[in-house]
Formats: structure tokens, C-alpha cells, sequence
């Protein structure tokens, strides 16, 4: 580390550090509102998937009552998984993988 | 507000949102990105936002007086006092304690009674990233590697910048700071490949060290009396993979949450277990501390460039403080000593007539290796250990067997398998799968992620260890 500072100059280590030089990618891939999409549908998706904390996170807060309405939707989307199948197959999944690897939690 | 929480997820969310739609106004957006990452910190401790606040103005106002291409009077003794003030604040919340209780310990030992009161101070979040982004940036303008920002929202968006502010990585201001003149371009950033960095540091974080932390090192750690030799030996390797899947998935999702944001972190982390030597170690380990260490403190105690007996003085002051600013408590101080001891011996061989000739060869780097990983596994024990006589009786128990039957959980291995798999993923890797991500339509993106995170959700425990880092 600090001993190599003749031998490693400066402009080396920060020469590194980038994580993702600038290059060419296809525009369609480097609209902003087209990443925001794609984030806010793998959260949306990930609500879906797994309503129960979404709700429970809501009903935690809404001490008084100033989230109602998202809880009242957050309860929405829980029944929809929860009729569609989702919600179990997520809530078996965990419950599977618990078992297999022996803490037996879920 | 944790990385891997819902709040986090939200805030995120609607951060992206934000700070996107305003690029074309720079400056507001400065003053957004500013207002949310003081809420992130605020939801810690609102009261600490003065301390934020405090340190931002410190810096501005030093800086603008330092800045090289000024001709003032007492610009080094300005200086000093700015790094003074900083450091004040940090030892009065993290180490004043601690000063108090040797002082007290020590008084005892001479049959004295002194009234020293401790200040039981809540340690704020983050107070030793906040300090060393604070001092980098005015000994910066100082040695006029940079010059003094004008804007004061510049100042302290630099020191709070909600990805960094709690651990890391140590952004310098000479690469951060220019960042914020223009609008930023998404274009510069794979999305793929940031998006792979999030996910991966999610897992490492949820799945991997949350595991060990909460299935085995922890219960270890808190009481190794009742421990195997086996399960002692074995805590300590299963820690070491922790701490590097906790930290560096914490420095993963923050290099890749600002990249999304449009803004560019050094990397911190290059597979540190694969080090040969110490000091090669330190290169890969929390690279921007490492680097951080070197360029002020160690090069300003003289470097290497003062004969061997000061370079070996120069190194173990670094690496005791080093250690010290991980936390105020013995362990910490010894953890730094060790390596400080290493690092000399690392320095010394590295250039001696035996190391040329015995010290390239294949069978030299296996032992390098070895040796290496084992004393960094060693020097762990130390730092994970709640106190000095914790990690005697820890050591006491590995020699002795305390008489107990392993207990081990069967998920131990695999995920220190796992975790060391991690060490061997060659570094394109990444760049090559978010490049082929980049391709695919945004069905497809999103679909990836998803299925993703499903997995991680799925494997991950109910129950999470913090952050080890949240507490430096």
C-alpha cells in the first residue's frame, strides 16, 4: 500500500478506479426515463412477487393514518398476488430454501 | 435507511426520477440531489444534520481561504486549524471515551482517584467518512491539486452525497467535485453493467454475509468459550469472507446507485484475496482508504524517501492510526499494528537479494499466497473481537478446544465457497455481461433484474446483520 508510492504513481491507481470507461452503446440504452422505467419495474415487479412487506412497511408507518391510501393499494396488490398464486409460490420458495439449508425460519 | 430495505428501494426510486428529469438544470438539481441526500442522513439522526452541516462549512470557508492560487498570509496555519476542527469533531464523538477510560485505568493502577466524567456521546453515522472526505478536500486546494469551489451546495453535496456518505467509498474532491459542473450524461454509464454490480452486492450482502454473520460468526464471536477448536478456526476464515461480502457489497451498490445517478465512484476492492504480500493486500483491500492513508499521512511523514528506519516508523504510524480510525478500542489499535509489523517486513523482503532470487519462482508466490491470506484471516480475529480479553479467550479457546463439540451449520462451507469464488470471477467479466445486457430491449432488462432479485429475496434470511462498516 502506502510504501509504494515511487513505484504505483498516482495517476496508475485512479487510472483503475473507473468502473465503467465512457463507450459506445446503442441509444436506446442511454435514455435516462428509459432506466427509470426499467428500475421502477423491477421494484414494482419485486412488490408483486413479495406483497407482504410493502404492506407490513406501510402499516408500520401509518401511525396516523397520513398512508392510507398506498396501504389501501400496497392491500390491493397483496390480494391480486396472493389470488394469482404468486405471493405462495415466493413465500414456498423461501420456506424450501429455509428448510434445505436447515434454519427452518419462514 | 439501509441499502437492502424498502425505504431504500423507494427513496431510490424516486431519487433516479429527480435527478434525471433536472439534468438540464444543473444547478437545481444540485440542490435536489443535496436536499435528498441530507434526508438519507437524516433518517439516522436528524440532530447530526448540524454536524454535516458544520463540516460542509468548515471545508468551504478553509478552502476558499487555502486555495493555492491565493497569495494569503497564514495559509498553512489556516489549514491546520481546518484539519484540527475536523479531527476535533471526530475525536470528541469517537474517541474522547475512550481517552477517558485509559486515562482513568491508568490513574486507578497509580492509586489515584481523579473526577473525570465520560460525555457518553451517541457516535454519529458515518463521522469517519464525513472527516476524511472533508480533510481531502481542503489539504487538496491547499496543495492546489484543485481549485476552492465557490458554491457552498458544491461543498457539502461532495462531503453528504447520500451513496458514499455512510461507507464509503472515500471519494476525493478532485474527482468528484468536477463532476458536478455540467448536466450529467447517462450515456457514459452501462446501465447492464451497473445494474449487475447492484444486484451482485445484494447478494453478497443479503445472501452470503448475512448468513455467516447471523447463522455462525456472530453467536461464535459473542461467546467463544463455548466453541470448538474447529469451529474457532473455522468462524475466523467464515469472517473474513463476511467482512469482504459486507463491504464490498456496500461499495458495489454505492458505485453502482451513483453511476445510475450519472456520477462516477473509484473502484475499492480487487479481489483482495488473492494478494501476494501485505502490501499488495492494501491495494486491493478498501482501496480508497489505502490510497487515502498514503497521500496524507504517510508521504507527508516523509514517505519511503527517508532511509528504512524511517519508512518502517512511517508505515506503522500509518497503519496504528489506520486502525485507530476504524474504531477506539484496543482490538483496532493491535489489527493496525499487525499490519503495520507486516507491511515492514513485507517492504524489507520485497527488496532484498534473497527475494529476487528465491521470491518470484511458482512454489514462492503459493507460500506468498498462503501466508499472506492466513495473516490477514489472523489479523481478523483481532478486529472482529468486541474486546482485548474477548480475543484472548478466543485464542485460549482455539488452543485449549474448550471441550465442545463443533456445531457448525451445514451452509457455513458453501458460503465461504462462495465467497471465495468471488476472488477467482475474472474482473471482465462484468463489463461483458453488461454489455450484452445494454442490448437486450428494456423488457428484457427489467425482466433480468427481476428474476434476479427474486433470487436473492428468496435465499435471503429473515433476519439481517447491519453493515460491519456503519459503525466506523
Amino acid at each position: 500500500m502506502v510504501s509504494q508510492e515511487k513505484s504505483l504513481p498516482r495517476k496508475d491507481v485512479e487510472g483503475r478506479a473507473a468502473t465503467t470507461p465512457p463507450q459506445l452503446r446503442p441509444a436506446s440504452a442511454t435514455s435516462p426515463l428509459r432506466r427509470i422505467l426499467i428500475v421502477n419495474a423491477i421494484l414494482a415487479l419485486a412488490f408483486f412477487a413479495f406483497p407482504g412487506g410493502l404492506v407490513e412497511w406501510l402499516d408500520e408507518r401509518n401511525t396516523t393514518g397520513w398512508l392510507e391510501a398506498p396501504l389501501t393499494l400496497a392491500r390491493g396488490i397483496d390480494a391480486v398476488s396472493a389470488a394469482t398464486g404468486v405471493k405462495a409460490l415466493g413465500q414456498g420458495l423461501r420456506k424450501r430454501f429455509s428448510s434445505v439449508i436447515g434454519t427452518g425460519e419462514d | 435507511m439501509l441499502f437492502p430495505t424498502i425505504d431504500f428501494g423507494l427513496f431510490f426510486a424516486l431519487s433516479l426520477a429527480l435527478v434525471w428529469s433536472l439534468n438540464s438544470h444543473n444547478n437545481l438539481k444540485k440542490v435536489v440531489l443535496l436536499a435528498l441526500s441530507l434526508a438519507f442522513y437524516a433518517s439516522w439522526n436528524w440532530r447530526f444534520l448540524l454536524l454535516l452541516l458544520a463540516s460542509g462549512a468548515i471545508s468551504y470557508l478553509v478552502g476558499l481561504y487555502v486555495d493555492a492560487a491565493a497569495a494569503r498570509p497564514y495559509r498553512r496555519a489556516v489549514l491546520t486549524l481546518g484539519v484540527a476542527l475536523d479531527l476535533g469533531i471526530l475525536a470528541y464523538f469517537k474517541y474522547l471515551d475512550f481517552f477517558i477510560a485509559q486515562v482513568l485505568t491508568l490513574a486507578h493502577d497509580l492509586g489515584l482517584n481523579p473526577s473525570i466524567a465520560f460525555v457518553n456521546v451517541t457516535l454519529p453515522v458515518a463521522i469517519s467518512f464525513m472527516t476524511f472526505h472533508a480533510i481531502s478536500y481542503i489539504i487538496d486546494v491547499f496543495r492546489g491539486r484543485l481549485a476552492a469551489s465557490r458554491s457552498p451546495v458544491d461543498i457539502l453535496l461532495y462531503i453528504s452525497f447520500f451513496p458514499h456518505l455512510v461507507a464509503g467509498p472515500i471519494v476525493r474532491a478532485h474527482e468528484f467535485l468536477p463532476q458536478l459542473a455540467s448536466p450529467r450524461n447517462a450515456g457514459d454509464f452501462s446501465f447492464g453493467e451497473n445494474m449487475l454490480l447492484i444486484l451482485g452486492g445484494l447478494f453478497k450482502k443479503m445472501v452470503i454475509a448475512n448468513y455467516l454473520a447471523v447463522r455462525f460468526v456472530d453467536p461464535v464471536f459473542t461467546d467463544p468459550s463455548q466453541f470448538s477448536r474447529f469451529d474457532l478456526v473455522m468462524a475466523v476464515y467464515a469472517y473474513a469472507i463476511q467482512i469482504y461480502a459486507d463491504f464490498s457489497a456496500y461499495t458495489d451498490i454505492a458505485i453502482g446507485v451513483a453511476a445510475l445517478l450519472g456520477y462516477r465512484f473509484p473502484q475499492n476492492f480487487n479481489q483482495p484475496y488473492r494478494a501476494l504480500g501485505i502490501g499488495d493486500f492494501w491495494r486491493r483491500w478498501h482501496m480508497t482508504l489505502s490510497t487515502w492513508l498514503r497521500d496524507y499521512l504517510y508521504i507527508p511523514l516523509g514517505g519511503n524517501r527517508h532511509g528504512a528506519f524511517a519508512t518502517a516508523r512511517n508505515l506503522m504510524l500509518t497503519m496504528l492510526l489506520g486502525g485507530l480510525w476504524h474504531g477506539a478500542n484496543w482490538t483496532f489499535l493491535i489489527w493496525g499494528g499487525m499490519h503495520g509489523a507486516a507491511l515492514i517486513a513485507d517492504h524489507s523482503w520485497r527488496r532484498s537479494v534473497a527475494f529476487a532470487r528465491y521470491g518470484t519462482g511458482g512454489l514462492a508466490k503459493i507460500v506468498d499466497w498462503a501466508l499472506t491470506f492466513h495473516f490477514v484471516c489472523f489479523a481478523w480475529l483481532f478486529f472482529r473481537s468486541p474486546s482485548l480479553d474477548s480475543a484472548t479467550q478466543y485464542l485460549l479457546g482455539i488452543w485449549t478446544d474448550n471441550g465442545a463439540q463443533s456445531t457448525m451449520p451445514g451452509i457455513v462451507p458453501p458460503l465461504i465457497a462462495c465467497g471465495a469464488l468471488t476472488q477467482f470471477v475474472p474482473p471482465q467479466t462484468r463489463a461483458v455481461l453488461g454489455a450484452m445486457l445494454d442490448d437486450r430491449g428494456a423488457v428484457a432488462q427489467a425482466a433480468f433484474g427481476f428474476a434476479i432479485l427474486y433470487f436473492v429475496i428468496v435465499m435471503a434470511p429473515s433476519a439481517s446483520a447491519p453493515f460491519i462498516y456503519f459503525q466506523f
